[in-house]
């Protein structure tokens, strides 16, 4: 293999990619705009939504409501967003009402038993609604808030009248206190979606050169031309290889970029309105672990497409050949749910998995520095393996020319099982 | 050059490929032939008479069997990158990247073919003169009609500026004008100086372009010679008669040999040089 001839190729490659629309939506402008899209589809959406939902008058049945309790009734008349119905006949007939969607939820008010009861006028409130219905739900909070404040007043008075404070009317409360600071809040939620997004921006940023490479240039036949230039076969390939693999580490590298721009720009105005503070940083340490987990997924990635697309006559069926490794990149999704579970021994012989847990444990700080080596090794293991499997199937000259008609199958079947066709190895 | 001072010199090569249908199949079957620096060295044979797979062997895209190859003295076997940095290869199979431009095709193929660096640019320039590229030079490949692609495709296989030059079947698929522009490309060459192997399966080309012919048929050589050695062999005048008389009156019915020789028909003494 000669330096100089797998520079050419490569950056003939990349010149190629770069002209190519496909490739240049999947590894460079998905990974750019996918979070700042999606973030402001969630945004767009949920406004839209609530516009919906606070637009809509809830329709309210009461039953049973004492009179010394007639606020409530008042707060709820008063309300635009709500619409209080006269009680039908029988519960029976508003359940049935609720059922035809004509009602949106039966508030049903009880006085408490009097031999437990500490405070004379106090009560029980049932709400009936459909919680399969956007505005029955809708309803409820509406009917819960109106009661909930209510309450407070109420017991304010008649812990007021009682000469005594409003905590010892109500016997005991559960005060909430969290000690999370905006640094760990934004670095849980960092945690929990910037390494799965990661692994499946690598690898959909290897998906399309890999096919492209290969299996594209079967179906444009210039795979005849390139093989026919002075470059050793070996050379060919490494620099196809090293051309997928960066497209890899782009996507990976631009889709993080991304992501700490719009969680800083779009997200953290959203979370600061809904009262959560969050503060995005990483430790020093994670940038360059997470560096070297996109690298070793992107060489990944690209031997393992290459592959499989090598076989293919057609882009299509490339695409085809390798959708199966493009779900390997699901596998952190399948395994990385516990947000508990930290890099373990086990853990670290997954092959993509172990890549996603060590970045996750790097964003909270948390660097096992046997388990990253652990990490690397398994991941470079694979990736050597991949590249043995690949230069062992290249001996095939039959693979070379396209004999195995796309078929991986035909291939092992041909070369494993019955131990045909013709290996010839080049330098 | 080769152990015979042959620009190309072949000797017994061999190819079998195993197919699931037909099992064992010989693509090509012990072909030799020599070509003389400067000729045009024609390989005349019907579909799937082997021309493909001789050739493809040659460029080093397969491996023989048996037998073996070298080019300018380079063997196809032991060294491949020399083989092919010494050859412009030319078919219908080699197209071109269509997402480069013209002009960057070029500089590419000269580039990774091992033309001196500090020359690819004048090369490069002479060659976009030479064969009327300069007007879409900037255009990318996937944008330019078929005409001028047939005239970039052959500037990129000769832009490293290889002593021999492969063309495959170069005018299947092409119109009678392109037709006669390739083969009047071809003649030129020579004229250069280059040695080329040329396969058809059209006769009046071979008739018209190729100093040695040699008639391949199930993957063996039945005749090689000039038109003339040919018409004095067979009594025939026209290439199409002598073809037929190889092939249908004596290859395919005799495994080779002529009626009335005691050789395989592939013997007939090379032109003198």
């Amino acid at each position: 293999m000669r330096t100089s001839d797998i520079l050419i190729i490569y950056f003939q490659e990349l010149r190629s990619a770069a002209r190519e629309r496909s490739i240049v939506l999947n590894s460079v402008l998905l990974p750019i705009f996918l979070y700042p899209v999606m973030f402001w589809l969630i945004i767009t959406g949920l406004t839209f939504a609530e516009g919906l939902a606070e637009g809509a008058r809830s329709r309210v049945t009461v039953y049973g409501l004492p009179e010394e309790h007639h606020e409530v009734l008042d707060s709820l008349r008063v309300m635009n967003a709500v619409e209080v119905v006269e009680a039908a006949g029988t519960k029976a007939e508003s359940e049935a009402r609720l059922a035809r969607g004509e009602l949106d939820l039966i508030a049903e008010f009880f006085p408490l038993d009097e031999a437990i009861l500490a405070l004379p006028g106090n009560f029980e409130v049932s709400l009936v609604y459909d919680r399969s219905l956007e505005r029955s739900r809708r309803a409820r909070q509406r009917m819960q808030g109106v009661v909930e404040r209510y309450r407070e007043r109420w017991l304010s008075r008649e812990a007021q009248g009682m000469a005594i404070s409003r905590e010892e009317i109500e016997g005991f409360r559960i005060a909430r206190h969290d000690v999370a600071t905006q640094q760990q809040l934004g670095t849980l939620l960092l945690s929990e979606t910037l390494p799965l997004f990661l692994v499946i921006m690598v690898a959909l940023g290897c998906f399309i050169p890999a096919i492209d490479t290969t299996a594209g240039e079967r179906e444009r036949s210039t795979w005849e031309t390139t093989l026919t230039v002075a470059a050793s076969r070996g050379s060919i390939i490494a620099a196809k290889y090293l051309y997928v693999a960066t497209l890899g580490v782009l996507a990976g590298v631009l889709n993080v970029t991304a992501m700490f721009l719009s969680l800083g720009s779009v997200m953290k105005p959203l979370f600061s309105r809904a009262g959560d503070q969050f503060q995005f940083g990483l430790p020093g340490l994670a940038f360059p672990v997470m560096v070297l987990g996109t690298v070793a997924l992107a060489l990944f990635f690209a031997a393992a497409m290459m592959i499989l697309a090598a076989f293919a006559r057609t882009f299509k069926e490339g695409q085809g050949m390798v959708t199966p490794v493009y779900w390997l990149a699901l596998i952190p999704l399948v395994l990385g749910r516990g947000t508990e579970a930290t890099l373990t021994a086990s853990t670290a012989a997954i092959p993509v998995a172990n890549v996603a847990m060590m970045i996750r444990d790097a964003i909270r700080g948390v660097f096992l520095w046997p388990l990253v080596v652990e990490t690397m090794l398994v991941e470079f293991g694979t990736v050597l393996l991949c590249l043995l499997l690949a230069r062992t199937i290249l001996n095939f000259e039959e693979f070379l020319i396209g004999s195995y008609n796309g078929s991986l199958w035909r291939f092992l079947r041909e070369r494993f099982l019955r131990g045909r066709g013709t290996a010839s190895v080049r330098p | 050059m080769s152990p015979s001072g042959s620009a190309v010199w072949v000797e017994g090569l061999t190819k079998t490929f195993y197919d699931e249908a037909r099992g064992e199949v010989c693509a090509v079957d012990g072909v030799s032939f020599q070509c003389r620096p400067g000729e045009i060295f024609g390989l005349l044979g019907a579909n799937g008479a082997g021309k493909t797979t001789t050739l493809r062997m040659l460029s080093t895209i397969l491996r023989p069997s048996a037998g073996t190859a070298h080019l300018m003295g380079h063997d196809v076997v032991s060294e491949p990158a020399e083989v092919r940095a010494n050859l412009g290869f030319y078919s219908a199979s080699t197209a071109l990247y269509p997402r480069l431009t013209a002009r960057e095709t070029l500089e590419f193929f000269a580039r990774v073919n091992r033309y001196p660096k500090e020359l690819v640019a004048g090369r490069v320039e002479e060659l976009v003169h030479r064969f009327s590229i300069a007007e879409f030079q900037n255009a990318r490949v996937e944008k330019l009609s078929s005409g001028m692609k047939q005239k970039v495709s052959i500037a990129r296989t000769v832009v490293h500026d290889p002593p021999v030059l492969i063309f495959d079947e170069p005018t299947v698929g092409l119109d009678v004008i392109n037709a006669l522009e390739m083969q009047e490309v071809i003649r030129a060459l020579k004229d250069e100086g280059k040695t080329i192997i040329f396969s058809t399966h059209i006769m009046s080309e071979a008739e018209k372009l190729c100093d040695t012919i040699a008639i391949l048929h199930a993957g063996r050589i039945l005749a090689s010679g000039s038109l003339e050695d040919h018409r004095r062999a067979t009594g025939k005048h026209y290439l199409e008669d002598i073809f037929v008389y190889y092939v249908r009156d004596g290859g395919a019915d005799t495994g080779g040999v002529a009626p009335g020789a005691d050789e395989p028909i592939g013997v007939l003494p090379a032109p003198e040089s």
